[in-house]
């Protein structure tokens, strides 16, 4: 609990700073767009502009702006129906599924309900709108969206740890959710090509957890492994793999 | 027939009909007649009067031999290499002594003669079964099974203790069945069930099929012919899977990917986005190439695209080939014309088929057979998940159980 309080610190000292530095960037931005203003009307550009200018500098600023309902990761639009919701995930700085929600409104009441979807049915979905969506939509959304993007996270990760690691990883077994995965890894443990054995299972008993819960990294002989372990809680996937790589391969050359 | 024949030592026979009794020194054989064609007799005898024994030392079983030999009969002719690679029972040295050009009869045998030579048991027959009939699920008809939870949200889900819990309910009621699992990547559980009786072995050539995707609440069964075992089939998956009941779906189809499709929600559907792809209008350009030809009804078109959009989405359809409506309808008429004497609800079965049901509804107002929009009876079953329906009078919605 005292590692996880410092953790928690350490996040909001990075975040108060980060704040700042952003801060620091925007007003820098509009003092450079105050003296392009102002530049402009030095030049006194007094003729009225061209229409077409006028409707592509339009064109150009809608789509800028759908790009950025798109990144926040939520967007919404009324429908004839309701409100049409969009849940655009995100893993490691790309934009990968998006699911849609319909929701419409019980009359005055204030009160939504889920009309169509298209979320994949091992989200529990239903029960966080029974449980949820009447009176608090914010929350109802919050938590799916975080449902929707770690699920997405894990699957992109098992994805890339598979793709990087085509011929020495191999898929003993995962779920839907890939909140349980166990694989097969081999590490080349000495310059002569041969290779070490190690099988590794990971849980994630918090659906809306990032990092796997419980990780155990054993040899082909049963043996744990706590450094493997360890880096597959820490990382994601494919570093943790490329980490165990490297290191490997640094203590073999070394020793 | 019925012969007695001396033996010194175990043989395999593995032909049609013929029933091993006994492998000791007397062996009695039955040769029923159906399907003991006079071309394979002397293929049969010819076991008898050169015996050999294998590396293992075991028999392997007449049944499985028979079975996995009508098994290879099925496959394409040029599948079947791909099937057995995909199968790795038999080595890829064993598989290059086949020849695979002569006639599958021949194929089967060898194949079978090379699974001798691994004493091939029933586990691997039906596991060869399931390969066969996944790149084939499209000739099974399915159904579609929902469960529901009893309450509590399970943490993980653990494939090991799923088999062992559907295996030990069902082997809990039936002592004779056939089980046998197989994953595949898209976390699709096979399970082939042969089921047998209290005083018979499973009848492998009618089991049922069962997919289930972990995690989801949904199960896709192709029932055998025997229905009998439904209800301990729907039983062992809510136990294995940690669930309270189980219902039947009135959605079927043959098309397995399709019903996946269309309850997990991976079907397009029409939502409302401010999506920066670009709207997809019905491109007068494109169709009009040459500019003597004028369309009058423009407007029109685009309207029943438009319509016709919102009600089916502009991705390709899941694939059904019919769909089913029970009418139990008072018959609407003019009070003059008094068609029927009786007020009685007209009951009348209504069914539409086609190889590719949505789509031909989804081309019906382009073509000009039907005006926009349709139905919503016809446009609502991707998203009700259902091609079965009971439509009764009540306040002119429709109602179904």
């Amino acid at each position: 609990a005292q590692e996880r309080q410092e953790q928690l610190q350490e996040r909001e000292k990075f975040l108060k700073s980060r704040i700042q530095e952003l801060r620091q960037r925007r007003d820098a931005l509009r003092e450079k767009v105050r003296q392009a203003v102002s530049e402009l009307g030095n030049l006194g550009i007094a003729s009225e502009p061209d229409p077409r200018e006028v409707l592509e500098w339009k064109i150009q600023k809608c789509r800028e702006l759908l790009r950025l309902f798109r990144l926040t990761g939520i967007s919404g639009k009324l429908s004839p129906h309701g409100i049409s919701l969009s849940l655009h995930t995100s893993f490691e700085g790309s934009l990968l599924d998006s699911f849609h929600l319909e929701l419409q409104e019980r009359g005055d009441s204030g009160r939504f309900w889920l009309c169509r979807h298209s979320v994949p049915p091992f989200i529990p979905l239903e029960r966080l709108a029974r449980e949820l969506l009447p009176r608090n939509p914010r929350q109802f959304l919050g938590i799916l969206c975080r449902h929707l993007n770690t699920f997405v996270g894990r699957r992109e990760q098992l994805r890339k740890l598979q793709e990087e690691f085509p011929d020495s990883v191999q898929v003993l077994s995962q779920n839907s959710l890939c909140n349980f995965l166990s694989f097969r890894y081999r590490i080349p443990a000495e310059s002569s090509g041969e290779f070490q054995e190690f099988r590794a299972q990971l849980r994630y008993r918090d659906p809306t957890g990032t990092r796997p819960d419980d990780v155990t990294a054993v040899t082909g002989d049963g043996v744990a492994v706590p450094e493997h372990s360890e880096l597959l809680r820490r990382l994601p996937l494919h570093r943790a793999l490329r980490q165990i790589h490297d290191t490997t391969a640094g203590t073999t050359t070394t020793g | 027939m019925h012969f007695n024949l001396p033996l010194s030592k175990s043989v395999v026979v593995s032909h049609l009909g013929l029933t091993l009794m006994s492998a000791s020194t007397e062996v009695q054989l039955f040769i029923p007649w159906k399907g003991a064609s006079p071309l394979n007799l002397p293929v049969a005898w010819s076991y008898f009067l050169q015996p050999f024994s294998f590396p293992g030392g075991s028999i392997m079983d007449e049944t499985v031999a028979e079975y996995i030999r009508r098994t290879v009969l099925k496959m394409p002719r040029d599948e079947i290499k791909m099937m057995l690679q995909k199968w790795g029972f038999l080595s890829e040295a064993q598989l290059q002594t086949l020849n695979f050009h002569q006639q599958k009869d021949n194929i089967s045998q060898e194949v079978v003669q090379l699974c001798e030579e691994n004493s091939a048991g029933i586990k691997q027959a039906a596991a060869l079964d399931i390969i066969y009939n996944h790149i084939y699920q499209n000739k099974r008809m399915w159904s579609v099974y929902q469960m529901k939870k009893s309450g509590e949200e399970e943490e993980y889900f653990d494939i090991a203790d799923f088999k062992k819990k559907f295996k030990g309910r069902i082997r809990s009621a039936l002592k004779n069945v056939t089980i046998t699992f197989k994953e595949y990547e898209d976390n699709a559980i096979w399970i082939r069930v042969a089921w047998g009786t209290p005083h018979k072995k499973p009848n492998q050539y009618k089991p049922s099929y069962v997919v289930y995707h972990s995690q989801t609440p949904y199960v896709f069964i192709s029932a055998s012919v025997l229905k009998s075992n439904l209800p301990l089939l729907c039983q062992a998956l809510i136990v294995a899977s940690n669930y309270r009941d189980i219902r039947e779906m009135e959605l079927r189809s043959h098309s397995l990917n399709s019903l996946k499709d269309i309850v997990f929600k991976r079907y397009s559907q029409n939502f409302q986005t401010y999506s920066p792809k670009p709207v997809q209008g019905w491109n007068v350009e494109a169709e009009n190439a040459d500019r003597r030809i004028v369309h009058e009804n423009r407007s029109v078109k685009e309207r029943i695209h438009r319509l016709n959009q919102e009600s089916f989405g502009c991705g390709p359809q899941p694939k059904l080939e019919f769909a089913q409506y029970r009418l139990d309808t008072m018959f609407k008429s003019d009070p003059k014309m008094d068609v029927l004497d009786k007020k009685e609800p007209f009951r009348c079965l209504v069914k539409f088929s086609s190889p590719h049901l949505l789509e031909s509804l989804k081309s019906l107002a382009p073509l000009g057979m039907a005006d926009a929009p349709l139905s919503p009876l016809l446009t609502c079953i991707t998203h009700k998940a259902r091609n079965y329906f009971k439509i009764r009078e009540k306040k002119e919605s429709f109602v179904s159980p």
